[in-house]
């Protein structure tokens, strides 16, 4: 039997998976990254102060988290440590691109899954007028409420500019920030209601598909720490199947993390001793003691008492995913309350030479910026991104899902939705995993 | 009701993401085909179809040439499909090997020898610059709303004051954490090239206190011209500002800042090809 190729939508970028049969047995599944812009190479000679601008482009997803990362890559060549006041801004900053980033993932990517269609901007039957009503025009506005924190923090919400070397460029006026926690505040309960919705379509589809994605336990991976996650994270843990966590530093991450890179993919692919691991939504949940805000805590207790902990199956990143969404809108509305323009927001450095990473908690998992840097020039530079990580683990998830739907001579045609579903559990993003 | 489509080669998705945030077009548009946020395979017959992210590989190339003859109007999205964008940094020489060297694995789509502007391979129709283009200009290209207007340059929209007094004598660095609100960051001793740059964006950047890169384009008065007369422009107006000798002046120009916005205007200045012209551009 030939292989079958399984064009790839609603998740970012170019990729697609070809799953190999001989005879009657699945022999691989692949997740095949097609395209590649090379930003490894292209920044090469790049005047090293400009990477803060530039390298925001690799995703205009999840720009800002490249935006911060390699700010703080450069404040650890230049050694020097921004003031509380920046760190309080840049903390807002990945809170509004984990809003930004997960209502995406939920209501746009997976929610056309549980409902049967093809996106949420089909037309809705009359039948499902009720519980879907205005359903895409609510998405994106929980969605763009994510991105106004970003524009306000950060200067604009694709590509911002506001994080710089040493700090940020200003602060948030009491006017500002009052706006915008009324706006979060506001839709606060749209965002847990989308959920619930959500909740209640993953339950039928799970009810209807007979799982919530098997697959065997895996290695987690998360660089939040254990309550009110800071996405501005500085140490990345380790969680293992049999419960041990070990703790290392972004400069460290090759004695921990093996990388290979496939020749059918421009993405390369990390694993821990040879195992797959698994970033994102659902290894931060498995990591985080509590969210530490009152309505994330409700809901991840009720995940907990269904699903355990570490939970394992799948379909259990999109729930997570849910919870991330409420603690962000949450925990921004906390720190939007305390003062963000009385102190300084910068303190004055002098570029020199050197070597420097840069971490931060990007909404799919630990992100590292590595910079080599003479004559002010970046004369090396390494992006660790975490879809990398989960390549593996999407493939091995793959595998399990070909077994299921191919039997003998026979493939059921819920394969092609399985496939769709597994990936997009995994929400992972094409542009960064090759950049 | 009218169709559109989003093609995406290869770029970041900004652009979509960007318009994303712009959901007017929901009432007057139907979206027949956006991979990022619709499961449809093919691109359909459309009125309109986007194009975002330059030509990269043989697989962007095959998608564009088969995309664009359904479409009524083709618009080239971003400053990827339009000049290259942030991939041409990988067109200087000694990248290129690098790039060329990668070519030749085998089970993924190969790369082209260089990074190319969707005009370079079907004919466009208009032109919406920007990296990404904010969601305002996104909705004024779908609804057309009367009475829309834009700045002519990043300056009139920046609203900075530039100041006769205050003529520091040498370049500050790329940027240097908080600066003064409220005065042109030139006179702050940054290298802000918002006076050459298409207005559009309501600057974000420089009122943010980051110089403006460039990431709109040449305005108007200079799209049609070669690079030569947009940089004798830039000068010009850091003279009027600065007491910074012109020989830095040109070197800051040149080297080392000058990767940063070459990126983006790289491909208006290439030698031989014709000049978009500015009623095309938004
Ligand atoms: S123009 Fe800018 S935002 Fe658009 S795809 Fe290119 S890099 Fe991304
Ligand atoms: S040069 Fe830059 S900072 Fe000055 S007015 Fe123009 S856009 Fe604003």
């Amino acid at each position: 039997m030939p292989a079958l190729t399984f064009p790839l939508s609603r998740i970012e970028g170019h990729a697609r998976v070809v799953i190999d049969i001989e005879g009657d047995t699945v022999t691989s599944a692949s997740f095949q990254c097609t395209e590649f812009r090379g930003f490894k190479h292209l920044v090469q000679g790049v005047p090293a102060e400009q990477m803060t601008v530039i390298v925001p482009r690799i995703c205009g997803v999840c720009s800002t988290a490249h935006h911060i990362a390699s700010v703080k890559a450069l404040e650890d060549a230049f050694g020097i440590e921004p003031p509380p006041l920046a760190c309080r801004l840049r903390e807002l900053l990945l809170l509004g691109q984990l809003i930004q980033s997960q209502a995406t993932s939920l209501f746009i990517f997976t929610m056309p899954d549980r409902l049967g269609t093809s996106s949420i901007f089909d037309p809705v039957q009359e039948k499902d007028q009720d519980e879907r009503s205005q359903l895409a025009s609510r998405a994106l506005a929980v969605r763009r409420v994510g991105t106004h924190l970003i524009t306000v923090a950060g200067g604009q919400f694709i590509h911002p500019v506001k994080a710089v070397v040493g700090g940020m460029t200003s602060g948030i006026e009491p006017d500002a920030a009052a706006a915008l926690s009324h706006e979060l505040a506001a839709q606060l309960p749209q965002a847990c209601e989308l959920f619930d919705l959500y909740i209640r379509k993953s339950l039928e589809l799970s009810d209807r598909i007979g799982t919530w994605g098997d697959d065997a336990p895996a290695y987690y991976l998360s660089a939040v720490s254990d309550s009110l996650p800071n996405y501005d994270g500085d140490d990345i843990r380790l969680l293992g199947p049999d419960g041990s966590v070990s703790t290392f530093s972004a400069r460290s991450h090759r004695d921990y993390l093996t990388y290979e890179q496939p020749d059918y993919s421009y993405s390369g692919r990390t694993s821990y001793r040879g195992e797959a691991l698994r970033a994102n939504s659902l290894a931060r949940v498995n990591l985080t003691e509590s969210m530490g805000t009152p309505l994330a805590d409700g809901y991840l207790k009720r995940f907990r008492a269904a699903f355990g902990r570490p939970a394992h199956a799948i379909l259990l990143f999109d729930l997570a995913r849910g919870i991330e969404l409420v603690y962000a809108i949450e925990r921004a509305i906390q720190i939007l309350a305390t003062p963000l323009n009385e102190e300084d927001t910068d303190i004055p450095y002098t570029p020199r030479d050197g070597e420097g990473y840069g971490l931060v908690e990007a909404p799919r998992g630990p992100l590292i910026h590595h910079y080599v840097i003479k004559d002010g020039l970046v004369a090396d530079a390494e992006f660790v991104i975490p879809t990398v990580h989960n390549i593996k683990s999407i493939e091995r998830a793959l595998m399990v899902a070909a077994r299921r739907y191919i039997t003998g001579k026979r493939i059921d045609m819920e394969l092609e939705h399985a496939v769709g579903r597994v990936v997009r559990a995994f929400d992972p993003c094409i542009a960064c995993a090759t950049h | 009701m009218k169709t559109f489509a989003v093609l995406q080669l290869a770029g970041c998705a900004g652009c979509e993401v960007s318009l994303l945030n712009a959901d007017e077009w929901m009432g007057g548009y139907r979206l027949a085909y956006m991979p990022l946020v619709i499961s449809a395979h093919d691109v359909p017959e459309v009125d309109l179809l986007l194009v975002s992210g330059g030509v990269r590989n043989e697989e962007d190339l095959y998608n564009l040439r088969r995309a664009a003859p359904q479409a009524g109007k083709v618009v080239a999205i971003g400053t990827c499909a339009i000049s290259g964008g942030v991939a041409s940094l990988g067109d200087r020489d000694d990248v290129r090997e690098v790039f060329l060297a990668d070519r030749e694995r085998h089970h993924v789509p190969h790369l082209l020898p260089k990074c190319r502007p969707i005009d370079a391979v079907v004919p466009v129709d208009q032109y919406l610059p920007g990296c990404p283009p904010t969601p305002e200009l996104f909705m004024a290209l779908l609804t057309e709303p009367p009475g829309f207007k834009t700045g002519a340059i990043v300056c009139v929209e920046c609203r900075r004051k530039k100041l006769k007094d205050m003529r520091p004598s040498r370049f500050a660095g790329f940027q240097r954490g908080e600066v003064e609100p409220d005065i042109c960051l030139i006179n702050q001793g940054f290298l802000c090239i918002g006076s050459s740059t298409r207005g559009g964006c309501r600057a974000p950047c420089p009122r943010a206190g980051h110089p403006c890169v460039g990431c709109r384009g040449p305005s108007d008065s200079l799209i049609e011209k070669e690079s030569a007369v947009w940089m004798s422009s830039i000068r010009r107006v850091i003279s009027g500002l600065t007491d910074i000798p012109a020989a830095e002046i040109d070197h800051e120009l040149r080297s080392p800042h000058l990767s940063l916005f070459l990126f983006q205007f790289s491909d208006y200045s290439s030698p031989g090809r014709t000049p978009r012209p500015k009623e095309k551009v938004m």
